[in-house]
């Protein structure tokens, strides 16, 4: 299975001899990378949810993990970091990862 | 210090001027080698982990300097909200707590003391996590996330005995311009005990290799704990502050801890019991060329040529063998930067026969703490350092 990833740079340029020292501000912005998880069913749910946090590549390079390791993730996200995931959804999303990103156990 | 307002401006502009843009078509599974390359603010491509927020990794193919240049050095931010955008007339490093008095630091206050400099390895503790074996869930690094920088800034002394430590100080904890894009996310703050801070050779640092540190590596200020794991380097640092009791928040408890144990492991897959942070960084050595699955000439001369590096004591002699361990010569050993700094490490060597070889390096420090030859486990993912294979194919 083949994915798309639009990588979209953004690069400071530099004219020759510009130093940073003595800058009073800097700034940057950061490139526009789109991750794509697999389909199925609770894709839409985990792009909504996770993505409020963080991008869903800290999923799709995980090592294919367990349910329990899925569940005790999901957890820790809910009630560590306080994903404001309802009650019914914590199932769908730990279904949505065991399935597609799991090492079948 | 003198502002200058043409030149600031033009920075600002710069920064979102231009865009180049590329399309790769990458497999689904990112393990191992296929994660995606992208080029970020004042970097070189670098290996894309994760991208909001960035964690960031060095090719091994960039370790070949005695010195890591800014643009190489790998990322690693904790929150989504990372500062892309600081202006030095409105940052202040702020002092306080268990105090005499409060602090508030301006860019040109920090450089008024006295300015210490040295080359240190910063190294995260999840550095090699991909090579657990059970794997482990985390930033998946290869060995990437490491790098040998020139840090120049202020003795942290200096500024917390100007501020005055009142008695029954505890631990002091740093916090970064950084945060979650929840209120309910811890936020990212660490501690050292506040012995650890009085030490000669912790520094508050507003230079990497005789530049600002770049936007992505903890603009304008970062705490840098020499032989430490980088997790207590805080990045874009905003706050000192002085505890008079433990500093237990998230990133200190339980994240970022290791088996309470000399050697921070227990049997791969079972349940770590009593922790304690994660602190000292462990000997490494790594081969760095020829790289993996080269092929080289039979009877032609070739370096095996590498790095060392331990938590702060040096290194005192790295080994070499290209027989799989059956033998070994002490390799030559570069220029040395001091103990907090990787030492480069070079073997001569000549191929009689065809077939594969694995090169090993196997490095000890001035204290005799040296690599197992069999990697270690902990649930985390921390403190790999075996005796890493390099195979070759000699034609």
């Amino acid at each position: 299975m083949k994915k798309n990833i639009t990588v979209i740079a953004i690069s400071i340029v530099l004219s020759a001899g510009l130093t940073f020292a003595g800058d009073m501000a800097r700034s940057i912005t950061l490139p526009d990378i789109k991750v794509e998880l697999k389909a199925g069913a609770g894709k839409d749910k985990v792009e909504t949810l996770c993505n409020i946090c963080h991008s869903t590549d800290y999923i799709t390079t995980q090592p294919p993990l367990s349910k329990a390791q899925w569940t005790a993730n999901v957890n820790k996200m809910i009630k560590v970091f306080g994903a404001p995931i309802k009650e019914e959804d914590p199932g769908k999303i730990i279904d949505y990862l065991t399935v597609q990103y799991g090492s079948g156990k | 210090m003198k502002e200058d307002f043409s030149r600031r401006e033009f920075i600002k502009t710069a920064g979102v001027i231009t865009a180049m843009a590329a399309l790769g078509d990458m497999p689904s599974s990112l393990f191992g080698s296929e994660l995606p390359m992208a080029t970020y603010p004042e970097k070189t491509g670098l290996l894309v982990l994760t991208s909001r927020p960035p964690q960031l990794e060095t090719p091994m193919h960039l370790f070949t300097e005695l010195i890591t240049p800014n643009n190489a050095l790998f990322v690693r931010w904790h929150l989504a909200n990372i500062p892309l955008s600081v202006d030095l007339n409105e940052w202040r490093l702020k002092v306080g707590g268990n105090t005499g008095k409060e602090l508030s630091l301006s860019m040109a206050d920090l450089k008024k003391f006295e300015k210490i400099s040295y080359t240190a390895v910063l190294q995260c503790a999840g550095n090699g996590r991909s090579f657990f074996e059970p794997r482990v869930p985390g930033g998946q690094w290869k060995n990437g996330a490491m790098g040998n920088i020139t840090w120049t800034g202020a003795r942290l002394r200096d500024i917390l005995n100007t501020a005055g430590l009142k008695p029954g100080s505890v631990d002091v904890m740093f916090n970064g311009l950084d945060s979650g894009s929840l209120p309910s996310v811890p936020d990212f703050k660490k501690s050292l005990p506040v012995d650890k801070t009085l030490e000669e050779d912790i520094m508050v640092a507003y230079e990497m290799n005789g530049e600002p540190l770049t936007m992505l590596n903890g603009f304008p200020a970062r705490i840098i704990v020499p032989g430490w794991y980088g997790t207590y380097w805080v990045k874009a640092l905003s706050d000192i502050t002085v505890l008079g009791k433990p500093f237990e928040e998230f990133w200190m408890k339980p994240a970022y801890r290791i088996p309470d144990n000399p050697c921070g492991c227990i049997p791969s897959g079972t349940t770590q019991g009593r922790t304690v942070p994660i602190n000292r960084m462990t000997t490494r050595s790594l081969i760095i060329t020829p790289s993996p699955d080269t092929t080289i000439q039979k009877n032609k001369p070739v370096e095996i040529m590498g790095v060392a590096f331990s938590g702060g004591y040096g290194i005192r002699d790295v080994i070499v063998s290209t027989d799989g361990g059956k033998t070994w010569s002490e390799a030559r050993l570069g220029q040395d930067k001091g103990k907090y700094s990787w030492i480069q490490f070079s073997h001569s060597w000549r191929p009689l026969k065809t077939g594969k070889y694995t090169l090993m390096a196997k490095a000890t420090n001035s204290i005799g703490d040296s690599q197992p030859f069999e990697k270690l486990w902990n649930p985390s993912g921390y403190l790999l350092n075996n005796v890493e294979k390099t195979e070759i194919n000699v034609i």
